[in-house]
């Protein structure tokens, strides 16, 4: 029992070590790949000096972050100025702690499952993940006691309040259909029947796509930076690594988990033909992650932003009735076939 | 093994629910609050409730405190009177009650029997979703009218014209 447990416990501790640091890597590269992209949807080159194809370019960020002076606005509150790069940080990692990647496969007569924590109500788990990282926004705009950070956080609680009920529903109809909360179930479920549940709940996925823009605070949803009006918003005060901190986690590993908890609700997670024998279900999951998350930034870049006003209005009165709608339907249509 | 996690645990709920009674600064109130419903799901999920846990962080963590958070922010707390040391006449009134109750709970404790898990629970969502709709449907409704009044006692007042 005893052993089992530490077995256990180390088994959870390295899959930690290799899907966070990784994660993060990929986050900071983010950064390099959102630039060249939205250079060459402006049509300019985008970072091209530090490095071949400018990609040293996010290590340079970093060491510039790093080296800059902190300053902290007079009034702030620290201890929670502080907190606030936690809050935000956080949750985002702790996402992807219920990300399924690949099937489980056996090494030396052990069953290992690549998801670092599979319980039961993991879909449940991810949910409240994704709206506690709305403390992080808040907190930060309140503690840097400025008129223009506290605009944008109030903005973000406002955006998160009303799209995270829209989330609920509108996966609520692949629940349903999988019969199951737990992400590896849910993956399992569209396998066993050869069809990813997009095709089934087309409704509920442009939904999910509209509340993981909102959450992540994304284009056509972030009017909690608006640039033109709050000057970066929330994270206006913080300065070096610790502004860093906050595009980091809301917009690109926010971005990641939420996309890849998107392709396990919609597109069959890691299921497809098998090209690269042992590892093609890795390479479907992230290929198909990648896809959102590309698709996230293309429509960044090409779109305006809605006015804060009606980013509530819509959800409140449009995609939460459409959600709810989706729920009834999909529950006669399954009760009944 | 299990008393070290319960014991980290139970700390951190203890001293988060201290910090909700004795931080001056409603903002740091309400953090400290947030923290004590963490340490709950996360007490909840070392007993292997996953469910519970689940719901406390999506309901309690991330959907009411929310609504704190934004009236608390939002009010200008500098404008308002400073507290003035302990509340004579509340605590005159409030400690017999604490008192007694402190009883009543030490009581239950040292004498009654603690509720012990009734057999594996395999998939605990289906084992809830059946006892809430089926034994329990009544309750449940009756506490769901109970919420709407209170949605509808709450439009109400927050209306502006008359």
């Amino acid at each position: 029992m005893e052993r089992e447990l530490i077995e256990s416990l180390l088994f959870t501790v390295l899959k930690v070590l290799v899907v966070v640091p990784v994660a993060l890597g990929v986050g900071a590269y983010l950064t390099w790949f959102e630039r060249k992209l939205a250079g060459h949807i402006q049509n300019r080159m985008g970072p091209t000096v530090v490095g071949p194809f400018g990609l040293l370019q996010p290590l340079a960020d970093a060491l510039k972050l790093a080296t800059k002076e902190s300053v902290i606005p007079r009034g702030a509150d620290r201890p929670v100025y502080y907190l606030a790069i936690l809050l935000a940080l956080v949750p985002s990692v702790l996402l992807l702690a219920l990300i399924p990647w690949g099937p489980a496969f056996e090494l030396g007569g052990r069953v290992i499952k690549p998801i670092i924590s599979d319980v039961n109500v993991a879909l449940l788990l991810a949910f409240a993940f994704g709206s506690l990282s709305v403390y992080g926004t808040i907190f930060s705009g309140w503690a840097s006691n400025s008129k223009y950070a506290f605009i944008g956080s109030m903005r973000k609680a406002a955006v998160v309040i009303a799209y995270e009920v829209v989330l609920g529903f509108s996966v609520l109809g692949v629940v349903l259909l999988a019969g199951t909360l737990s992400t590896v179930g849910i993956v399992q479920a569209q396998i066993e029947r050869g069809v990813w549940f997009i095709l089934y709940q087309p409704v509920a996925f442009v939904l999910y796509m509209f509340c993981m823009l909102a959450e992540s605070g994304r284009v056509p949803f972030d009017v909690q930076e608006a640039e033109a009006e709050l000057v970066t918003g929330y994270n206006v005060e913080y300065g070096g690594m610790k502004f860093g901190a906050f595009p980091l986690a809301e917009w690109y590993l926010n971005v990641i988990a939420l996309s890849a908890i998107a392709v396990v609700l919609f597109f069959g997670g890691w299921s497809g033909p098998s090209i690269l024998g042992p590892l093609s279900p890795y390479f479907w999951f992230l290929v198909k992650t990648f896809g959102l998350v590309f698709f996230t930034m293309w429509l960044h870049w090409t779109l305006p932003r809605f006015q804060a006003k009606d980013i509530t209005d819509v959800a409140w009165k449009i995609l939460l009735p459409v959600a709810i709608a989706n729920v009834v339907v999909t529950a006669v249509v399954k009760y009944f076939f | 093994m299990e008393w070290v996690v319960f014991t980290v645990l139970a700390v951190w709920l203890l001293v988060s629910a201290g910090g909700v009674l004795f931080a001056k600064h409603p903002v740091h109130v309400v953090l400290f609050f947030l923290s004590a419903l963490l340490a709950m799901a996360a007490l909840f999920l070392s007993l292997g409730a996953e469910l519970l846990a689940g719901i406390q962080l999506l309901i309690y963590a991330a959907a009411i405190v929310v609504f704190y958070v934004l009236v608390i922010t939002t009010v200008p707390w500098e404008k308002l009177k400073e507290f003035e040391g302990a509340y004579r006449r509340e605590l005159l009134f409030g400690l017999p009650v604490a008192l007694m109750a402190f009883g009543a709970f030490a009581y239950l404790i040292a004498k009654g029997e603690f509720a012990a898990p009734k057999g594996q629970v395999t998939d605990a969502v289906r084992e809830l979703a059946k006892t809430l709709f089926t034994s329990y449907l009544f309750p449940f409704e009756v506490a769901s009218l109970i919420l709407l009044v209170a949605m509808i006692g709450a439009i109400l007042l927050g209306r502006r014209e008359g």
